[in-house]
């Protein structure tokens, strides 16, 4: 599991996060949401390693300030929110550049891995293409494959391998949204954990297992989405009044735009 | 034995062909990097054979061959005077147009890695100015201020002052244009335009500063020739440009992971602060030896990784080494253009490098503005 305790961050000069404690079990797609400059991404940029913090973040029970960044490699994958490359690489060559950190397998199976990733971002076929040609949704995704190759084994030499979203689904249309969220999902069923940071309420009720709303540097709720989205922490948190409805089948909550006050 | 198997056992040469073509519409290149660069060793060789064999004095492949591999004895094959030419003029200059093409190809590979963009070079974005400036303060101030340098480094004490000239503009030029993470190209490029004119204009002050002899001494800083090609020099940077390529191949990887961006290189497990201070190093040591040796040479940093990446794409492990071997390759061939088109006189291999350089970028600039950040 993935455990951050009392994480504070500033960012030049401005206190971007005040002791925030964010949990993520194996198992379970976490999903952290909230306004924007609510200090989402800066809480999974910690997470990651990338950013110095206060407090201490921990990955299967190591702090992770004790890994080296190919061990931290191993146990984690992050996917950042865009990805502007000025060489021209295939899709190929970035989704290999993830089998590049791990465990060596061999030729065959490292094509196979490749080819897997590929397929299971729905974009078969475009091995041969040029990043910088793809929109960007489709580059999105070849970050996505790329991510999922370096910690293929959701479970690995006993230990449960991460996966850090950072807003997964933001450009993808609503198909591919899917496609997405049920790839995360199955990562989470085959023993592996997940953290993505959401947008798409809606997406995030039906998908998260943890919703962990985040309002000015702090966690302001977490829990199952039925207890974190109520109507009490919508306002509370984006400032606007709306209603909270759940699917009659499977009583998942939703929140639809028409209804803010 | 699959079917499949048994049909690439057939017609192997038709067949690899075929595969390279299948490989290049599954965005594999590394077949078809692997053939290009056992190319460019057979051209590299070819080319440092002709530029052995090419000017006034007559010595054709065959008495050179037979005299090198001790088949005939030395008066029968070649005479005194060919020989020395040979031995003394043109070997060293061949060597060294190899060492500093391949110097300099890679500093820009490495560099455009670093900076994650294809624009950067080490002569466009002032390292070069810098590093020459460590060579002239050296030239003109030497006696008087840095008599220990001397005593300490001895003959290297010139590519010693030129790497680190390079490494303080590399290194000014990093914190200038990278801010958490992320290289403004624009602050980059307009960076290194600042960085070289001050570069240059303290160069200046000393080219004022200096006497005769000296100015004698720093006049070819300014053109970049081969000329003074002897196995002096080539003992003294080709230490530094050596071992700066030997280190280069350990970057690889990183610099592959780099490209998407320093905090995605972290996460992929590369040590991103130890990387850039090698390649920083490197760039400025490789460089500083390439300056202190032969002047600035212009646009092989650039010109040769960006046909390379057209052919075999950017992945570092294939781009670095055929960078070097093709950027050794065109500064034999530019040297020999040098030394045979004007004759008797020679013209400086920085205007043929220029000549060739200068459309060339600009054709890469008008042609990718769009994925470059411009």
């Amino acid at each position: 599991m993935i455990k951050a305790s009392n994480l504070s961050v500033r960012l030049s000069g401005t206190q971007v996060l005040h002791g925030v404690n964010i949990e993520a079990a194996a198992g379970q797609l976490t999903a952290i949401v909230g306004p924007n400059g609510s200090g989402k991404t800066t809480s999974l940029k910690a997470i990651a390693g990338e950013v110095p913090y206060d407090g201490t973040v921990s990955i299967n029970s190591h702090n992770i300030t004790t890994l080296k960044p190919w061990e931290l490699a191993l146990k984690r994958a992050v996917l950042p929110q865009s990805t502007v490359i000025s060489f021209p690489f295939t899709v190929r060559e970035i989704v290999r550049m993830g089998l590049s950190v791990g465990a060596k397998a061999d030729a065959a199976d490292t094509d196979r891995i490749a080819r897997d990733a590929l397929e299971a971002v729905d974009l078969s076929g475009f091995a041969g293409r040029f990043y910088q040609e793809l929109s960007g949704g489709e580059q999105q995704r070849v970050q996505l494959a790329r991510a999922l190759c370096q910690i293929w084994e959701p479970v690995q030499h006993g230990e449960p391998s991460f996966l850090l979203l950072d807003e997964p689904v933001s450009s993808l249309d609503i198909r591919h949204q899917l496609t997405i969220m049920r790839l995360a999902r199955g990562f989470c069923e085959r023993g592996g954990g997940v953290i993505a940071i959401m947008h798409d309420l809606n997406l995030t009720a039906m998908f998260a297992d943890r919703m962990i709303m985040m309002k000015a540097g702090r966690v302001h709720a977490t829990g199952h989405p039925n207890e974190v989205m109520t109507d009490a922490v919508m306002e509370a948190v984006f400032g606007c009044a709306m209603r909270v409805n759940a699917t009659p089948v499977g009583n998942v909550p939703f929140v639809l735009p028409h209804t803010a006050a | 034995m699959l079917p499949s198997e048994m049909m690439a056992g057939d017609g192997r040469s038709r067949s690899y062909a075929a595969r390279l073509i299948s490989d290049w519409h599954m965005g594999d290149r590394s077949r078809l990097a692997r053939l290009l660069i056992v190319f460019l060793v057979v051209a590299a060789a070819a080319m440092f054979a002709a530029s052995i064999m090419t000017g006034a004095a007559d010595a054709s492949l065959a008495n050179v061959l037979r005299w090198l591999l001790g088949m005939e004895s030395a008066e029968q094959a070649l005479s005194v005077r060919d020989r020395i030419i040979i031995l003394d003029i043109r070997l060293p200059r061949a060597v060294l147009g190899l060492l500093v093409g391949a110097s300099l190809a890679v500093s820009g590979a490495v560099m455009q890695g670093l900076f994650r963009n294809p624009l950067a070079d080490p002569g466009l974005v002032g390292v070069s100015s810098g590093a020459s400036l460590g060579a002239v303060l050296l030239i003109v101030l030497g006696s008087s201020f840095f008599g220990p340098l001397f005593a300490v480094f001895g003959f290297y004490a010139l590519p010693v002052a030129a790497f680190v000239g390079g490494l303080i503009t590399t290194l000014l030029l990093y914190k200038i244009a990278t801010r958490s993470g992320q290289t403004s190209v624009a602050t980059m490029l307009l960076a290194g335009i600042a960085l070289g004119a001050l570069a240059g204009a303290v160069t200046g002050v000393l080219i004022f500063m200096a006497d005769d002899k000296q100015l004698r001494d720093l006049t070819f800083w300014g053109l970049g020739s081969l000329a003074g090609a002897n196995w002096m020099k080539i003992l003294s940077a080709g230490p530094i440009i050596l071992i700066s390529l030997a280190v280069v191949p350990f970057l690889a990887r990183g610099l592959n992971a780099l490209t998407l961006g320093e905090a995605a290189a972290f996460h992929m497990g590369i040590p991103v602060q130890r990387l850039k201070n090698i390649a920083i190093v490197s760039v400025a040591a490789s460089t500083g030896a390439s300056v202190a040796v032969s002047g600035g040479i212009g646009f092989v940093g650039i010109v040769v990784p960006h046909v390379l990446r057209m052919v075999i794409g950017p992945d570092h492990r294939y781009l670095l080494p055929a960078s070097a071997l093709l950027g050794g390759t065109l500064l034999i061939f530019a040297d020999m253009i040098a030394r045979t088109i004007v004759p008797p006189a020679e013209l400086p291999i920085g205007i043929i490098t220029a000549f060739a350089g200068a459309p060339f970028f600009l054709w890469i600039l008008l042609r990718g503005r769009s994925h470059m950040g411009l």
